[in-house]
Parts: structure tokens; sequence; C-alpha cells
């Protein structure tokens, strides 16, 4: 079963400030879409605003799932609907172990800690660091590791990657972009990657690039867009 | 009308044991209870109390063990049971451990009862009707296999429990302590522990009284050199909960590691308040004290570090962290440094708030529903707490907190 994830006309405003202006995208499943841009252009705002960060205010738009509108649910429910925000900085949850925070997200307790394993092996992470509570002690890397073992985990429709390659050595990168690669047609997964870096392009393969500028999408195109920003840089795809 | 103090006084023998506890007696009369104006007291419901609200009891036939803690007793190596402050039970044995009855308000180390307490009325009260010193003592390098469990049953209306632990030289002795029971009581245990030159106690109190309770407890431990102390203090029963933990380091290479949890709901008032003496070098005391309070729970956090002169490269660290979990819930913490010394490493952190706002939303944006959320960050809180107990004592603390936490509002 294929699965659709339409954002249209979205507006997002952080405290006064409006910083998402009009955005509109739409993935399906097994599709890898990257969103590139300058800081500041909105891609970080895009990614919270979807999952519903506290402090984010839709003001306008929607954002739908198989046509089930998702920014009037709960944060917890937009993940179940199949929504999954990998995050540039995973928060520690101190006192709570990762399978308990999987079952709790829905993964079926008879099979989560074999999952996990097999999750981790595909990122080389420890397993025993999983044994530990959220996050906590782990380096950046290995955090950055740990979020694309929870979706494995949860195997969601759609994953938005936050800067995901940030904090990550080329080894590290290689494998989780693999797995992400593996998991669009293990089960369909669509992808929005937020990233700076080209190289994660390079194994992810993107379907599509988009280029964000002061909060809009200003130019799509295939990997090829990819080459000319490498080249040119943000400067010629500025909004006015 | 016979007030409490006549009672007290007509029960009082007129043997020779009896005449120290006239004597403590005599000097709780001349102490009087304390006021909120103390400032030591200053956050207890004191204006809810009366000793003329209590009686002192007759004695009543022993009691079965709720069927959570019976099943915890097959890992000791000994168990005590005290029925009212009264050594009931003792099953099981060890060379080089003898467990008695003994008088009470006997001196401490080089301090003397009544001058240890001269100033704390509850303890002195304590001293002076309990009906004997549960003492246990621990032979020079006698390591016992498993744990001392103590079950402290309180059934009458007021109830005075003084335990005494003494490890001699290179001994090694783990104690699970348990305090059941409590209903509408004052129960006011008094527990005095000297560990000896690298001597090593390990003592784990899980305090489950009645709600309606008054629990006001005191222990000191007394480290000669090398010696070590773990000390867990677990307070989720009784509807005033207070709980002085004091040490003093005597001998240098002592170190004390004190650990304080309390989970309160209802309209429970947790107390909890720390001394941590260095009166010599090279000692070393880390404690931690964590706790959350719900519905209308109140909670205060008192701990001192005093490093005194000549106590140099001693390291003394102490955190409290509070976790606030409705709008009308309260907790105050105070954490006081005392140092007159320079070389020393001292520090202290504390914090007091609800549960993260950020980490909730991690939590939800992996597809938890809010309310799961919280709950897995609460019993995370205390899951902190209870890895460092000892495993018998653990579980049941586990499933005490996680049953209370489904009862309190949000």
């Amino acid at each position: 079963m294929t699965h659709q994830l339409v954002i249209s006309d979205l507006h997002v405003s952080v405290g006064d400030k409006e910083i998402i202006r009009g955005l509109s995208l739409t993935v399906n499943s097994g599709e890898v879409h990257a969103v590139m841009g300058p800081n500041g252009s909105g891609k970080s705002t895009l990614a919270h605003a979807l999952t519903g960060r506290p402090g984010y205010t839709i003001t306008g738009g929607s954002a739908t799932l198989d046509g089930v509108e998702l920014l009037t649910m709960s944060p917890s429910l937009r993940t179940r609907e199949g929504l999954f925000l990998a995050l540039q900085q995973p928060l520690e949850i101190p006192g709570v172990r990762p399978t308990d925070m999987l079952v709790a997200a829905g993964a079926n307790p008879a099979t989560v800690h074999e999952s996990l394993r097999r999750e981790a092996d595909f990122v080389a992470l420890r397993p025993e660091i999983l044994e530990r509570f959220v996050n906590v002690d782990l380096s950046g890397g290995e955090k950055k590791r740990a979020e694309i073992v929870q979706l494995g985990v949860l195997q969601p429709h759609f994953a938005i990657l936050d800067e995901i390659d940030s904090g990550l050595d080329v080894d590290a990168l290689g494998l989780v972009a693999r797995r992400l690669f593996a998991a669009t047609s293990e089960w369909g997964l669509g992808i929005i990657a937020i990233t700076h870096f080209r190289r994660l392009l390079n194994e992810l393969q993107p379907t599509t690039i988009h280029v964000m500028s002061a909060g809009r999408i200003v130019a799509s195109g295939g990997p090829e867009l990819a080459e000319i920003l490498e080249r040119d840089g943000y400067e010629p795809f500025r909004a006015q | 009308m016979t007030t409490f103090l006549d009672a007290a006084t007509d029960r009082l023998g007129t043997d020779s044991s009896s005449q120290r506890r006239r004597q403590l007696l005599e000097l709780f009369e001349s102490v009087q209870l304390p006021t909120t104006r103390d400032e030591v007291w200053r956050y207890a419901p004191l204006q809810d109390f009366s000793l003329e609200q209590y009686t002192l009891g007759e004695s009543s036939p022993t009691r079965d063990l709720p069927e959570d803690i019976a099943s915890t007793l097959a890992v000791a190596c000994i168990v005590i049971r005290t029925h009212d402050g009264e050594l009931r039970e003792v099953t099981g044995s060890h060379p080089g451990v003898a467990i008695s009855a003994e008088p009470t308000g006997e001196a401490c180390g080089d301090v003397t009862f009544a001058e240890r307490y001269a100033d704390d009325a509850f303890s002195l009260l304590s001293g002076a009707m309990a009906p004997c010193a549960l003492t246990i003592r621990v032979g020079a390098n006698v390591v016992l296999d498993g744990p001392i469990v103590i079950v402290h049953d309180a059934a009458s209306s007021s109830v005075f429990l003084n335990v005494r632990i003494d490890v001699a030289r290179g001994g090694s002795l783990q104690v699970i302590e348990f305090l059941l029971g409590g209903e509408d009581a004052l129960v006011v245990p008094v527990g005095e522990f000297v560990v000896n030159e690298n001597a090593e106690l390990t003592l784990a109190t899980y305090q489950r009284l009645a709600t309606s309770a008054w629990h006001i407890a005191r222990t000191t431990t007394l480290l000669s050199r090398d010696a070590r102390m773990r000390q867990s203090v677990v307070g989720l029963g009784s509807h005033y909960n207070r709980a002085r933990n004091d040490a003093e380091f005597l001998g240098t290479g002592a170190s004390n590691e004190l650990h304080t949890t309390f989970l309160g709901s209802g309209d429970q008032v947790h107390d909890f308040r720390t001394h941590q003496n260095h009166k010599v070098g090279r000692s070393r005391s880390l404690l931690m004290s964590k706790g959350a309070v719900a519905d209308t729970a109140r909670s205060v956090y008192t701990g001192l570090i005093e490093i005194e002169k000549g106590a140099g490269r001693t390291d003394a660290r102490q955190t409290n962290v509070n976790l606030l979990l409705s709008e009308q819930a309260h907790a105050d913490t105070v954490p006081n440094l005392d140092i007159r010394e320079h070389d020393v490493v001292c520090a202290h952190a504390s914090s007091v708030g609800p549960l993260d706002e950020m980490q909730i939303w991690y939590l939800e944006s992996r597809g938890v529903v809010r309310d799961e959320a919280e709950r897995l960050m609460v019993q995370g809180f205390f899951n902190e707490m209870t890895d460092s107990l000892p495993r018998p004592i653990a579980a049941l603390v586990e499933q005490h907190v996680s049953d209370v936490l489904a009862k309190v509002t949000r």
C-alpha cells in the first residue's frame, strides 16, 4: 500500500515572527525528497512544526497523510499516523529505557528487543548502549544513530530527517544513509531529508531536491540541482 | 485528666535502667515540643499536632507480614521482627553477629544520648519510651553472606523505636529495614550506627507507614578511618514524614553515600534533613535527594555540609532534585554549606520544577501519548533512585511508586 504526505500552503510562526510562508510539498511512499537551503530559511522550523513542537504555531495551511489532517492532532497521534521526526539534537530522557519508550510508542513488546538489536547492527551502534536510558551519556553521533534505530523499530510511513548528517563521521553517515535508503524499498518509507551537505544525498539518492529560502520552496528539481547548489551556492535562489 | 506525659511517667519503673529513661523524659519535658517558630520545624504542620491525640498502647500480638514483604525474606541471612519497638523475633544466625534487646539511652561514641539529643524533644521521648534498643553487633572482619532484614511493625497509637548497629573493624553488613503499620499513629525511630575502621554498612530503609501516621525519624552514623556507609532512605508513607540523617566523619578516608527518595501525594508533608559533619580530612560525602510531590503535597529538603578546620582534602557533594507533579504541590530546598577549610571540594545543586515540556514532546514525537510520556518520565525519575537500592526492596518501591502515581491527579 502506498501513502501520501501532502503539505499545502503551510504558514508557521515562532513568537510573532512568521518563519514558514506558504510552503507546499507532496511526498509519496518510497520517495526521497531533500530540502536544502541557507541558515534561517526555515528548514528546521518545517520539521518541528509538522511534529507539533511547543512554541511553533501553525497560522495557515494543512498537512495531510492519506487525506487525514495531521496539524490538528496531538504530536503523538501524528507520529502514530505515520510521520516520524529524527531530530538534529535528540533529547536525553533520564530514567527511561529505550525499549519502554518504544513499547509505549506502539512497538510490539514481544519483538522490540530483537528489532532494536537488528537496527543497531545496521548503523553499527553497540546494542548495550540501548540498554541505558534514552540518549543519556551518548555522544552526538551515537544519538543520531539511535534516532535511526528508533525509526527502524517503529517503521513509520514518512520520516523527516532534521540534519541527521551533522555530527556523523563519514563511515557512520554512510551506514545511516544506506539504512534509510533500504527502508524506502523495505516498507516504502518516504523521506524528507533536511540537509546542508551533498554527501548524504550521494547515498540516499533523492528523487527530488527542493531549495528553501525565506520560508518557501523556491526551486525543485532532480539530483542535478544539488550539483548546481554546490557550484553556485544559494545566492541565485534567494527569495525576493 | 491524665496527659500523655503523666501516662508516660507512670509507665516507667523504678529500677536502675528506668533511671535513665526518667532523666530523658524530664529532659523532654524541659525541652518541650517544637513549634513552627523553631527554624528547623518551620515546614512541619505542627499546628495539627498534639501528643494528646496519642496513647501509650498495651502489648498486642505480632501480626502477619504483608505478602510482598514476606516474599523478600528468602534472600535474608537473618530476619528480625519488632512490634511497637519491642524485639519479637530473630530468625537465622551468623557467626560473629549478635542481636539483642538492650537498654535505651546508652551513649553512642563519646556522646551520651542526653547530650546528643539535648534539643531534640522527639528523640528524647523515643529514648525514654522505646521498649528496648534493638542492637546488632558485627564482629571484626565478619562479612555476612546476605542482608539482615528488619521489619518494624507499628501497631500501637504511639511507637518509639531505637536501633543500634555496630560494625567492628573490617566487618561488612547490609541491612534492609521496613516500617509498616502506623494507622493514626506517632512513630519515632532513632537509629545510631557505628562503622568502625575499614568496616562497611549498607542500610536501606523503606518507610511505608499509613498516610495517617506522623513519622519523625533521626539517624546518626559515626564513621571511623576508611569506614564506608551507604544509606538509602525511601519515604512513601505517613502524613508527616520527617527523616533526619546525619553522618559524622571521625576518621580519614571515611565515606558516606546517602540517597533519599520520597513521593508525596494527597496532603503529605515530606521533611528531609541531612547533616554531613566532616571533622577530619580526606573524607567523602555524596548525597543525592530526589523526590516528587503531587496533589497538594509538600516537601522540604534541608542539607548541611559542615567541613571543620583541618579537614583538608574533603570531598563533599549534595544534590537535591524536586519534581512538581501538580500546580498545588510545593517543594522547598535549603542547601547549606559551612566550610572552614580551604583545600576541599564542595558542591551543591538543587532544582524544583515540573516535568520538562521538551522531554515530554520528544517522547510524544516518538508516538507516546502525553499521559503515558509523563508516567514514563516520572517512573524514570524514580528509576534513577531505585537502581541504587538493594534488589529485593527496589521492586517493591517501584511497584509502590507506580501505584501511587496511578492515583494522583495531575
